[in-house]
C-alpha cells in the first residue's frame, strides 16, 4: 500500500469546523498596535512609521468642556494647554546648530546607513546595513567634527537590534532573545576592550518584552513580562466621526518588573511589582499602573530611600497611554484620548513628580516623548507637520522642522543633542511610505 | 485616514487557506483559527508596504508560522534537543490508528516545530526549498536539514506499520 503524503496533508485539512475568525477583532488589534508603535522610540532598523495619520481639520480653539465621551468637538484638558500653534519656528545658529546630517535617498528600496544614536561623549553611533542575505550589519562610533569612522569590531547579530545606553564605556544594544522575536538578549561592547560580548539570562522569562526595557541609574537593565492585557468591548470598539474603530478609553496592559544584570546572566530577579511603563530620573522609579489604554496612576519610588507615593495624573477619561518618560522632577505622558467631529484629540501631557500638572500639549495627531533632555514632539496634522521641541523647565516650544520622514530612525542621544529626520523624495502614492529620509543631529541651545 | 477595505479584502480572501495551514502547523483548529487571528494583525500592521509588491500572501504565512512557532516556545521552553530515533516509533502505537492520516497527523505532533513546519511548507503548501527558508527565516541548509529528519520519522512509522509505505508522489525524498 502507497500513502501519498501530500494528498494526505491536503485531506487531513480538507473539512474544517465552521471560521470563526474574528475580522473586527483583527482590525481593533491592527490599529491599537499602530498608534502603540507610533508612540515608542524610534530606533534600530529602518522601518516604515505606518501610523501616521492624514488629517482634515485643526483642532479648533473653540472646544470648550472637559472630557465628555460623547462630545463631537475635541475638549479642552485639564490645567495649561499649548497647542502647535503656539510654537514658534526654531532657527538654526540661535536654537540649534547642526553638526552632522545623513541623508539615504530610497529606503523602500534597500537598507541604508544610520544615525543610531550619540555616545555621552558626543559620538555618533552609525550603523551600515543590514545588508546581503544574512542581514549582516556593521557599526562605527563617528565622530562629527572630523567625519572620521572607527569601524567597531564585526557585529554578529543578524536580527532588528534596539540601542539603548550609549556610554563612554559601553554601549547597550538590544534585541530579541530568540529567532520569533520574544525574550532579551544584550550586546555589549567595551569601547576600551573594542570587544563584543553577549548576555543572556535563563531565569528570565521567554515572553519578556523587548520593547519594555529601560536601564536604571545603577546600570541594571529592568524588563517586563505581559501579565495583563485588554480586549475590545463585546461587539468590538464603536465607531468613530472618521469611520475608524475608535478604542479611545481602552482598558491597559500590565507588566510584571523583571531586573537583569548586564555582566551576570544568573542575575536575574522578579521585582514583585506589577507596571503599565517605567521610566527613572537620576533618583527616582516612576511608573504608571497600565499602558496601552486607560491609566489613572502614577506611582513615584525614590532610589534613595525607597519611600514611594502616587497620584492620580488627570488624564482624560478617554485617553490611552501610549508613551512614558520622565526628566529630572518631570514625568510626560504621550496619550491617545479619541477622536472626535473636528479631528483627533492627542496629547503630551507633562507633570511634576509630586502630580501637580505642568502643561499639556494638545493637537490632531501628534505624540511625544524624552529625548536629550526635552520633549520630542512630532505631528502629523496635515496643517503643522513635522518635529516639534518642548523644553519642561523653561517652556520653551519651538517648530523645527515641517516635515516627517516615513521611516523609524534614530536612537538615544544625551541631553544637549537632538536627533530628527525629514522626508527625501515623493511617495507614489498616498499609501506608499516617501522613500528617502535625512536625519538631522544637532545640539540643541 | 487609512482605507483598510484592500486588507480586509485579502484576510477574508486568503483566512480558509491559511486556517488549513495553521491546522497542519498546530493540530488544532481553534486554536489555528486563533493563530491566524494574530498573524493577520501583524500583516494589517505592514499592510501599506506589503500591497504594491504581491508578496502580502507570502507575508501572511510567514507570519502565521512566526506565531505557531512563538506559541509552541511559550507551552514548551525548548524543543526536542534529542533527536528522535528514527527506527523507534516512540508513542506512537500503531496498531490502535485506524487511518494513514491519522498517524501522519499523530506523529508530525510528536515532531519538533521546525520540522513539523518544515512538513507542512513544503507538502502541503508546496513551497521550494528557498522559500521555506525564507517562511522560517533560516537557510536552505537547515530547511533541507530539519525536513530531512522529519521525512525519516514518518517514513519509519509508516514502514514498522501494516500502513504501507509514505511517498511523495511524483517527488524525492
Amino acid at each position: 500500500m502507497v500513502n501519498d503524503m501530500r494528498a494526505l496533508l491536503h485531506d487531513a485539512a480538507a473539512a474544517p469546523p465552521a471560521d470563526d475568525i474574528d475580522l473586527a477583532t483583527v482590525l481593533a488589534g491592527g490599529r491599537q498596535r499602530l498608534r502603540r508603535r507610533r508612540a515608542r522610540l524610534a530606533g534600530g532598523l529602518a522601518v516604515v512609521v505606518v501610523g501616521t495619520v492624514a488629517l482634515g481639520t485643526v483642532v479648533g480653539r473653540d472646544a470648550d468642556g472637559r472630557d465628555t465621551p460623547a462630545a463631537s468637538a475635541v475638549p479642552r484638558p485639564e490645567g495649561p494647554v499649548v497647542r502647535l500653534a503656539d510654537a514658534r519656528q526654531a532657527k538654526e545658529g540661535v536654537d540649534y546648530d547642526v553638526v552632522a546630517s545623513q541623508t539615504n535617498d530610497n529606503l523602500d528600496a534597500a537598507n541604508g546607513r544610520y544615525f543610531d544614536g550619540v555616545t555621552e561623549d558626543g559620538k555618533i553611533l552609525f550603523r551600515d546595513g543590514p545588508h546581503g542575505p544574512e542581514n549582516s550589519m556593521r557599526y562605527a562610533l563617528l565622530d562629527p567634527a572630523t567625519g572620521h569612522k572607527d569601524w567597531l569590531p564585526r557585529f554578529p547579530e543578524h536580527q532588528q537590534v534596539f540601542p539603548l545606553e550609549l556610554g563612554r564605556d559601553r554601549l547597550v544594544l538590544l534585541t530579541a532573545g530568540n529567532d520569533r522575536g520574544t525574550g532579551l538578549r544584550a550586546w555589549v561592547y567595551d569601547r576600551a576592550a573594542r570587544t563584543w560580548a553577549s548576555i543572556a539570562w535563563a531565569g528570565l522569562p521567554d515572553e519578556a518584552d523587548l520593547s519594555k526595557t529601560e536601564i536604571g541609574p545603577g546600570g541594571r537593565l529592568y524588563v517586563g513580562v505581559p501579565a495583563t492585557v485588554g480586549s475590545p468591548p463585546p461587539g468590538g470598539w464603536p465607531t468613530g466621526p472618521d469611520g475608524e474603530a475608535d478604542d479611545a478609553g481602552a482598558t491597559g496592559e500590565t507588566y510584571d518588573l523583571w531586573s537583569v544584570s548586564l555582566t551576570d546572566s544568573t542575575d536575574a530577579r522578579e521585582e514583585g511589582l506589577r507596571v503599565g511603563d517605567i521610566a527613572f530620573t537620576d533618583d527616582a522609579m516612576v511608573w504608571s499602573a497600565a499602558t496601552n489604554g486607560k491609566n489613572d496612576r502614577i506611582h513615584v519610588r525614590d532610589l534613595a530611600t525607597g519611600a514611594e507615593h502616587d497620584f492620580d495624573p488627570h488624564s482624560g477619561a478617554r485617553c490611552n497611554l501610549l508613551g512614558f518618560g520622565a526628566l529630572d522632577d518631570r514625568i510626560v505622558l504621550s496619550q491617545y484620548c479619541g477622536t472626535y467631529d473636528n479631528g483627533r484629540d492627542d496629547r503630551v501631557q507633562v507633570l511634576t513628580t509630586d502630580g501637580d500638572l505642568v502643561t499639556t500639549l494638545q493637537g490632531n495627531g501628534l505624540d511625544g516623548w524624552v529625548t536629550g533632555g526635552v520633549v520630542r514632539v512630532t505631528a502629523h496634522d496635515p496643517a503643522r507637520p513635522g518635529t516639534y521641541v518642548y523644553e519642561p523647565d523653561t517652556g520653551r516650544f519651538a517648530r523645527v522642522s515641517d516635515g516627517n520622514s516615513s521611516w523609524g530612525l534614530g536612537g538615544p542621544v544625551p541631553d544637549g543633542y537632538l536627533l530628527w529626520d525629514t522626508p527625501v523624495g515623493t511617495a507614489s502614492d498616498p499609501q506608499e511610505p516617501i522613500p528617502g529620509a535625512t536625519q538631522w543631529l544637532a545640539r540643541w541651545r | 485616514m487609512r482605507d483598510d477595505s484592500e486588507f480586509v479584502a485579502f484576510a477574508q480572501g486568503s483566512r480558509d487557506r491559511l486556517r488549513r495551514t495553521a491546522y497542519l502547523l498546530c493540530g488544532d483548529w481553534d486554536r489555528a483559527a486563533d493563530h491566524v487571528q494574530d498573524a493577520l494583525i501583524r500583516v494589517y500592521v505592514a499592510w501599506p508596504r506589503l500591497t504594491r509588491a504581491g508578496r502580502e500572501y507570502a507575508y501572511a504565512r510567514r507570519a502565521l508560522v512566526s506565531v505557531v512557532l512563538d506559541h509552541a516556545r511559550r507551552r514548551s521552553s525548548s524543543e526536542l534537543v534529542v533527536e528522535p530515533d528514527v527506527h523507534r516509533p516512540d508513542g506512537v502505537d500503531v496498531a490502535e490508528l485506524v487511518s494513514a492520516r491519522e498517524t501522519l497527523l499523530q506523529v508530525m505532533a510528536e515532531l519538533p516545530p521546525r520540522q513539523r513546519a518544515c512538513v507542512v511548507l513544503r507538502y502541503f503548501d508546496d513551497l521550494s526549498v528557498a522559500d521555506t527558508a525564507k517562511a522560517l527565516g533560516c537557510s536552505e541548509g537547515t530547511v533541507k536539514s530539519q525536513t530531512a529528519r522529519a521525512l525519516d520519522r514518518l517514513r519509519s512509522v509508516f514502514e514498522d506499520s501494516s500502513l504501507g509505505e509514505l511517498t511523495l508522489g511524483a517527488g524525492t525524498w
